[in-house]
């Protein structure tokens, strides 16, 4: 058990004993090598199985539109988490007084399909010591630094300090670098139309419409979703170009000033489509054009679920 | 048409819409009555079919919609269906004229097991629109040459309200027959309505069926088939004497597609119809 | 029968058949496993310990295709010619195969065959080659299949060293190898030695014995709501199964088309009728759905599980639900009483 588990153990055990929370949302120990589960601990002698460590992939925030609002509810989060937690208490989704947010610097998620391209499929541990990452598998033992085993929506991150976390265990992490999300979006967009439209194609046509993205996006919360509408039908089901590129481009624009670049999307896709880039692309827009960024605070509205009478765009405007 | 070797089980049935009109005054239910394309269709479905099958209706561009049949072998070469407007395929069901063309598949799944039923007192226990397959069983058992295979009729029909009642005219003219007794119901008292007021289960606890070398059959909502169930078991009919029809979501009707389970039975193909000693065995997924 | 295949003479062979067939075998791209066409020097990935990512069972059940065009204004349906040409599918795990075998007595069945399963069936010769050394994630010896399983091959590649000991088990198989040497009794001893080995290194993932009846008796449990309280909902376990086969039928109305889709009981819309009832409500009837029918209603279906081993459901949920891990905890699970209706 690492010194931070200890505390996070220490700190759920502490809201759960003094009845200050219904359930903790963390980790708990994998039972497949490399995948740590998502957990909802309620009793206090079930916090053995807590873990917490760079394999801990999901947007834990993700659980909080399972809960009723009345559900008291301690959560891990980090960075990313954080703002996903303030994005939904600001569409209404929860309540802040009922969330207590034990909040974790990150050091960033370790995308365990580099681990297994790297070292081969058959993990058994992975090892983190600071900066330095070991892989054990069943025929050998690999060494890296843990920057070099990111994934790459943690590699570009902005702010991996949870903002409003309750609790804060751990140290500080340093602040991203702002460039590296936008000098990626601008390789992207210094290509021609038609180059950036074979790598959109490119990514989409790989999609198996799996929904995945969606299901692992806290932000995905639809009861029902574009994609299952009958009556109209907005987009083809099957796996046909079409379908594809309307659900990847749709999800995108649903996600407009509410992304908090997380990449819990891409973490989940079974085909390693790329999609982030569509969304980083929107944020930046949201930077630009407004100077919003989502979930820095649990009140500001994302601009496009706003109106004002100032707003750029005059369709707003009644004769102009 | 068809250019692959194989009997292909996806592929329609041409029909035209014989006859189209509304089952109820407020528009929700409409019958259609079809003819078919080729008489060798026409043939194949009539050798095959069974009172208590369904078919998918298809209209091309919305899909397919599974309903079961309203009519009898006897009653001409057609095939009735009412439609109860609910989604997009139903209400483009609705839309149609008669002349407008339409597929079909089937007749599916197994239908009623009317030779096991020989010799038997039948209750026919309906409510809603899913009496039409009900409808169509007993146009069957009232054929003279069907009518000796069963000995007493007992036919129980419930509807929210008398605009809902189905088939009105000619379950009017049952009331004139001595070889059946009817009784229906609707669930609010109406000014002029000369029949029974209540739900289903306490209709059938009313009249009391006997029994007695009896088979009941019942066909409704689910609220109404659970609470007519335990009241036709607390009359004494036993499990194996208690029939009825089920509804899932169904696309191949083959049992193939994988949606209408339950448990290890696909609706589709191993019922629609099933006793209640069936349902006792299987998963309560419904 | 058995043949011995040099390891440098497997180029000539597959250049052989891409001259009669179309064939596929497994290549990196996208940095993972996919079933590509065979062309002249591609590279080919047959010592990974671990399958395609996507299954084969898309070669047979594609993930989207065509039942019927209609043209409405002539009221004419016409359904695609299911000409299918014939292809080899070369380097199928033994799981996949066996898959694909389970899958014939869905849609090769006696009564209402699929039509389009069974014209690309026809056309399809599966080779397969064996698991040396079957990957952590494997457990197709807990479900009756075996590392070398010859459930829907054609043929089998056992890998010895410098050469493959090639065994055939149907007619079309034994053609494709005609003119080979004879395998020796040393080359077969070789690999059986081999595929035991590979068969011993699997320990037993989950309790079988019961396990039917088991999942039956638990139906009504809370087990249900506590895996699917981390599930995401989404289809990469159904999916990615090769034994899944659900799907769903609608009308592209744009394209004039009526088409099959794989769907999966773990979307909510599955199941979901019109009329809003829904008899799976929520993931725990889904996940429970999907562990019911591999497990209890596949037995009484075919007397066989549907599940093979492959591990894919296991190696990509998003949440690391382990199935192996599921079935152990169902086992762990006092009995209740047989459905209390």
């Amino acid at each position: 058990m690492t010194e931070l588990e200890t505390k996070i153990r220490a700190e759920a055990e502490r809201l759960l004993s003094e009845h200050l929370v219904d359930v903790v949302v963390a980790f708990r120990k994998e039972d497949a090598p490399l995948h740590p589960q998502p957990a909802f601990f309620t009793q206090v002698d079930e916090l053995q199985d807590l873990v917490y460590n760079g394999l801990c992939a999901n947007n834990l925030a993700n659980y909080l539109t399972r809960h009723p609002q009345e559900t008291r509810i301690g959560m891990v989060v980090r960075g990313c988490e954080n703002r996903s937690v303030n994005a939904l208490v600001v569409e209404k989704q929860h309540t802040r007084e009922n969330l207590v947010l034990i909040g974790i610097p990150c050091e960033g998620i370790l995308d365990w399909r580099h681990i297994v391209a790297l070292t081969g499929e058959n993990v058994l541990s992975v090892e983190e010591n600071g900066e330095s990452v070991c892989v054990h598998t069943r025929e050998n033992t690999f060494a890296f630094s843990r920057v070099e085993l990111l994934h790459p929506s943690c590699q570009r991150c902005l702010h991996p300090n949870p903002i409003s976390a309750d609790v804060l265990l751990g140290e500080l992490k340093p602040e991203g670098d702002p460039e590296l999300m936008r000098l990626r979006i601008e390789a992207l967009e210094n290509l021609t139309l038609e180059e950036r439209n074979a790598w959109f194609r490119h990514e989409a046509e790989r999609c198996i419409r799996c929904y995945a993205c969606r299901e692992a996006c806290p932000m995905c919360y639809c009861t029902e979703c574009f994609v299952d509408h009958t009556e109209p039908r907005w987009s083809e089901s099957g796996v046909t170009p079409a379908g594809m590129q309307a659900w990847h481009i749709v999800r995108a624009f649903h996600q407009t000033g509410r992304c908090t670049s997380c990449g819990a999307c891409e973490r989940a896709c079974p085909m390693d489509i790329q999609m982030t880039y569509l969304t980083d692309k929107l944020n930046l827009d949201m930077i630009d054009a407004y100077q919003f960024e989502v979930g820095m605070d649990t009140t500001t509205q994302p601009p496009f679920a706003t109106l004002t009478l100032d707003d750029k765009n005059r369709f707003i405007t009644r004769g102009k | 048409m068809l250019t692959n070797t194989y009997q292909n089980p996806y592929l329609p049935t041409p029909m035209h819409v014989l006859r189209a009109y509304y089952e109820s005054t407020d528009r929700t239910l409409k019958t259609l009555e079809l003819s078919f394309d080729n008489p060798q269709d026409r043939l194949a479905f009539f050798r095959k079919f069974n009172p208590g099958q369904f078919c998918q209706l298809s209209v091309f561009g919305k899909g397919e919609s599974p309903l079961g049949v309203a009519s009898a072998a006897w009653e001409g070469d057609f095939v009735r269906f009412t439609v109860q407007k609910m989604g997009a395929v139903t209400k483009a069901l609705h839309r149609l004229q008669p002349g407008d063309p339409i597929g079909m598949r089937g007749p599916l799944g197994n239908g009623f097991p009317l030779s096991k039923w020989k010799g038997k007192n039948l209750v026919i226990i309906g409510g809603g629109c899913a009496f039409s397959t009900l409808y169509a069983l007993t146009k069957h058992v009232q054929h003279p040459q069907n009518r000796p295979d069963f000995g007493q009729i007992i036919v129980i029909y419930g509807a929210r309200s008398s605009g809902l009642c189905m088939y009105k005219h000619d379950i009017q003219s049952w009331y004139q027959r001595e070889d059946m007794e009817v009784h229906q119901a609707i669930d609010v008292p109406e000014e002029d309505w000369m029949h029974h007021v209540g739900y289903v289960p306490d209709v059938v606890k009313e009249v009391a069926p006997s029994p007695v070398n009896a088979v009941a059959v019942v066909c409704g909502p689910p609220i109404m088939t659970k609470f007519t169930l335990p009241a036709l078991v607390q009359l004494g009919f036993p499990p194996d004497a208690i029939f009825t029809s089920l509804e899932k979501r169904m696309k191949c009707g083959l049992g193939k597609c994988g949606r209408c389970n339950l448990g290890s039975k696909y609706i589709c193909k191993d019922g629609p119809v099933f006793s209640l000693a069936e349902l006792n065995a299987l998963p309560a997924d419904i | 029968m058995a043949y011995r295949l040099p390891k440098k003479g497997l180029d000539q062979t597959l250049r052989a058949w891409a001259e009669q067939s179309k064939v596929f075998a497994p290549q990196k791209r996208e940095g993972y496993a996919q079933f590509l066409p065979w062309k002249a020097g591609v590279e080919l990935l047959l010592d990974e310990p671990h399958n395609t990512r996507f299954p084969p069972k898309a070669f047979l059940l594609p993930q989207s295709e065509t039942l019927l065009t209609y043209n409405r204004k002539l009221n004419q349906l016409e359904t695609p010619t299911l000409q299918i040409s014939p292809r080899i599918i070369f380097g199928i795990r033994p799981c996949d195969a066996h898959a694909v075998a389970l899958l014939d007595t869905v849609f090769a069945t006696q009564e209402n065959p699929d039509p389009y399963w069974r014209a690309r069936r026809e056309q399809t010769i599966l080779i397969g080659v064996g698991c040396n050394q079957p990957a952590t994630t494997c457990f197709c010896t807990s479900v009756g299949s075996s590392p070398f399983d010859h459930a829907g091959l054609d043929a089998i590649f056992t890998d010895i060293g410098e050469a493959y000991l090639v065994e055939t088990f149907t007619e079309r198989g034994e053609a494709l190898f005609a003119g080979l040497p004879q395998a020796e009794a040393n080359d077969e001893g070789q690999a059986r030695s081999i595929q035991q080995q590979a068969e011993a290194g699997l320990t037993p993932a989950f309790a079988t014995d019961n396990l039917k009846d088991h999942l039956d008796q638990i139906f009504d449990s809370s087990l249900w709501n506590e895996f699917a309280q981390s599930c995401l909902g989404c289809g990469i376990c159904t999916f990615l199964c090769p034994t899944c086969f659900c799907f769903d039928i609608v009308d592209e109305a744009q394209r004039d088309e009526r088409v099959r889709n794989w769907d999966t009981c773990m979307f909510r819309i599955y199941s979901l009728e019109a009329s809003g009832h829904n008899p799976r409500p929520s993931r725990a009837e889904r996940t429970r759905q999907r562990l019911m029918h591999k497990f209890s209603y596949w037995i009484e279906h075919a007397n066989q599980f549907g599940c093979t081993g492959c591990g894919r459901c296991v190696r990509y949920c998003p949440v690391g639900l382990d199935i192996r891990a599921m079935l152990r905890k169902a086992a762990a699970t006092p009995s209740e009483v047989v459905h209390a209706n």
